[in-house]
């Protein structure tokens, strides 16, 4: 028995161990001491090395890490301290032979930037703990003791106690609501949710004002995102279709504000708001114009024709042949800025802009949603043939869901293109259709929360935290497998909403009726 | 002289070099309850799936009110009152009771997205009509209090009721229902096999039954075809069809006649 134990709790310390060296291989852990430093007030330049300690906190967290998950839940104290400091053991001698390769090739100055383009001299100096030698064994220790540190503290808080103390927190909460919302007169918990709406209102109407300019640009962007994923998910979610290529439809909607808008290259000034209604409807022909074609796809199929479009529209954007109509690889500057009754638009304008735009966008798709329409395409999604047959006509709905989802990235291109007073090819690429599709497939499909929810986490966060760029990508994979691995549904996946009672509501009164007359009878 | 609601004339249908369905007529009366069996792969659902528009027969005409409608779009003749349920049940499963009955009732509605946008006079009394009907065809199926079930959570008999359902709200005047009981138990089975009693009587529907389960055919049937190999063997009521060799041996191979003939006296003697 203990065999087995040590057997599946040094495979995890393995593990862990094999991570931890293809972290330091893609400098990783500089990255995240850099990030502790941060969180601890004390800034670290660009492309300065932070603290030794905040390198040791680093170690630490992953130790306890180690330690904590290689406790099993059921089992003796004394076993699960084992298995414990078996995983931390294993984890420090593979770290410590890999510390010690780091210290050969740091003594013989072996430089290996030619293949691993991240493993410098202070990068490797910084991993042993600026220890040199020494550092090999103080790592291998190190992890031992955290090691068993973590498993303590994962005995400690599942214990029996904790467990009952959490349950019990939970219970006086739930009676505690239960207790006011029991105390509140009718009315107030009937309204009571438009309460928190008001109150999320009026935060929105005040931060922009209040936070600078720097928070508008990045939570503008997450608005954005907002609108091109509920864009998205009229055609993935509510529809069913596969689209990859929204960035062109992004791109319509931006050219249309931008070239309209522009001194070069047509000199036409025709003001944003008609440009941002051209930039719809624009969007709108574009989808239909790729709709036509591709209604007979399913499936990766569709993926690939569309994903097809995305790059074919950037690449004319991009092109010489175009450069006189749009303006080429340079793209459009000096985008003419749109003002609003007399008064010139500021970042803190824009911001109401897209917060407007944003729940409009919400307005329409939840009154999209739940309608005939919405549950015609909820329909092809679920079964294309079924819906045909209950009396669907597939492909119209098909395109419409194109079309309409096309107009939502459209307005959020339109309103793009203005905010940064500049757009070009490069705004347009790939990249913005995989964001949109990770946004909403992280979010959670035909979820509004589960979208804002994605934005925040996908295009809030990596802006905010800086240093992240560079791994932005491997956040993003990590982030994807990981959410498929624990909530395949979507950060907050969507629930049905309860009809029955809705259609109950008029019929009580016959019902009531009838049973009186029989009664009567 | 009755009514006929649907015609098959001379209908075929082949996949590659497999005749599946093999020159079939087929008359049937309005409000009737017309059976279709078969042993397996004798081509019964492929006849429903031309009927229904899934598939387009090679030859053939299918007259529905003396106007031929094959070839014609599945969304199409679902909206002239042709319904159908499937063999294994295909519901919209991650969509809830309320909602599957609600796109079945999609060809009854006319609002589009338009009204849905700005929620025009006409998009607010269907919401509420198309509301009411969903509720009362879930209490017809007896499903009340269900609704708001995901599809695919409901138990299997539900799930064969709610399809009905669906396919009742399209208010049709043909209902071509694919093995309705199978995987029932013997309650289940009764229980539908009334149910589909009262849809005649009480909806005046014209049905027709792919079945598999030989009590509930003869128990409901006005008229039956038998089917094997693509090709239409007998045709009458349940009596004669039970008397019929050619079915008879269709199901239990050369000779099964003279057997059948031979336990159905025995059993006769033993109980005299």
């Amino acid at each position: 028995m203990n065999k087995e134990i040590i057997r599946s709790s040094s495979r995890k310390g393995l593990l862990f161990g094999i991570v931890m060296i293809f972290l330091v291989l893609i400098n990783f852990h500089i990255m995240a001491a850099t990030m502790i430093s941060k969180l601890l007030g004390t800034n670290v330049l660009r492309g300065a090395f932070p603290e030794v300690r905040y390198m040791i906190i680093f170690l630490v967290i992953y130790g306890l890490w180690v330690g904590w998950s290689a406790v099993s839940r059921e089992g003796k104290t004394i076993t699960k301290l084992l298995e414990g400091l078996t995983a931390g053991i294993t984890t420090g001698i593979v770290v410590g032979l890999f510390g010690l390769i780091l210290f050969f090739l740091l003594e013989t100055q072996t430089d290996v930037r030619r293949y691993l383009t991240a493993l410098s001299f202070p990068s490797i100096n910084i991993f042993l703990l600026g220890l040199r030698g020494i550092g090999v064994p103080v790592l291998f220790g190190l992890f031992t003791l955290t090691g068993v540190a973590g498993g303590m503290l994962a005995v400690g808080l599942r214990s029996k106690f904790i467990t009952e103390l959490k349950q019990s927190v939970r219970t006086t909460v739930i009676n505690l609501r239960q207790r006011i919302t029991n105390s509140l007169p009718d009315k107030v918990n009937q309204y009571g949710k438009y309460g928190i709406y008001l109150i999320l209102l009026i935060v929105l109407l005040l931060l922009p004002s209040r936070w600078g300019s720097y928070n508008n640009f990045v939570f503008g962007m997450v608005g954005l995102y907002v609108i091109l994923g509920i864009g998205l998910n009229i055609m993935l979610g509510l529809s069913g279709q596969f689209m990859i290529g929204i960035a062109a439809l992004f791109a319509m909607g931006a050219y249309s504000v931008a070239l309209l808008n522009s001194p070069f290259p047509h000199g036409l000034m025709w003001g944003f708001w008609p440009s941002l209604a051209i930039g719809v409807v624009m969007a709108v022909i574009g989808g239909l114009l790729l709709g036509l074609p591709i209604m007979r796809l399913r499936g990766d199929y569709l993926g690939i024709v569309t994903l097809g479009f995305g790059e074919i529209i950037r690449i004319l954007l991009n092109s010489d042949l175009l450069t006189d109509l749009t303006g080429g690889p340079r793209g459009i500057q000096n985008i003419q800025q749109p003002t609003f009754l007399g008064q010139p638009f500021t970042d803190v304008s824009y911001a109401y802009l897209i917060i407007v735009a944003m729940a409009v966008s919400i307005f329409l798709y939840y009154r999209l949603e739940n309608s005939r329409t919405g549950r015609a395409w909820l329909s092809i999604k679920e079964d294309t043939l079924v819906a045909r047959a209950t009396g669907v006509d597939v492909q119209k709905y098909k395109l419409l869901a194109l079309c309409v989802g096309a107009a939502f990235a459209g307005l959020a291109g339109g309103i793009f293109a203005a905010r940064n007073q500049f757009t070009g090819p490069n705004d347009h690429t790939l990249m913005v259709s995989i964001n949109v599709l990770s946004v909403v497939i992280v979010g959670g499909l035909n979820s509004i929360p589960g979208i804002i929810l994605g934005s925040f986490a996908l295009r809030g966060l990596p802006e905010l935290l800086r240093e992240l760029e560079t791994y932005r990508l491997l956040v993003f994979g990590a982030l994807l497998v990981f959410m498929m691995l624990v909530r395949p549904e979507g950060l907050w996946p969507s629930t049905r909403p309860d009809l029955e009672e809705k259609g109950s509501s008029g019929l009580k009164e016959d019902i009531d009726a009838h049973e009186e007359g029989r009664g009567n009878a | 002289m009755p009514e006929i609601i649907i015609e098959a004339v001379k209908v075929s249908k082949n996949f590659g070099g497999l005749i599946a369905v093999n020159e079939v007529d087929l008359q049937i009366v309005k409000g009737s309850i017309y059976s279709i069996i078969g042993p397996n792969g004798a081509g019964k659902t492929t006849l429903f799936n031309c009927i229904s528009g899934f598939y387009t027969p090679e030859s053939g005409d299918i007259l529905y009110y003396g106007t031929p409608i094959q070839g014609m779009p599945t969304d199409f003749i679902a909206s002239i009152g042709i319904s159908r349920t499937y063999q294994n049940v295909r519901l919209f499963g991650n969509l809830t009771a309320m909602e599957n009955i609600l796109i079945g009732l999609h060809t009854k509605l006319k609002s589009n997205w338009m009204d849905a946008l700005i929620h025009t006079p006409r998009f607010v009394r269907e919401d509420k009509w198309s509301m009411e009907e969903a509720v009362r065809l879930l209490d017809f199926v007896g499903l009340k209090g269900y609704g708001d079930f995901l599809a695919s959570n409901l138990p299997y008999g539900m799930q064969r009721r709610l399809e009905i359902a669906r396919a009742l709200a399209n208010n049709p005047r043909l209902l071509l229902l694919d093995e309705p009981t199978a995987g029932m138990n013997i309650q289940e089975t009764t229980d539908l096999t009334q149910f589909i009693n009262r849809l005649r009587e009480q909806l005046d529907i014209t049905i027709i039954l792919i079945e598999h389960d030989m009590k509930v055919v003869m128990g409901i049937s006005d008229r039956i075809s038998v089917l094997d190999y693509g090709i239409k063997i007998a045709e009458g009521t349940p009596k004669e069809i039970q008397a019929n060799t050619r079915v008879i041996e269709a199901y239990l191979g050369p000779g099964g006649a003279a057997l059948a003939e031979k336990y159905r006296n025995q059993r006769q003697k033993s109980h005299a």
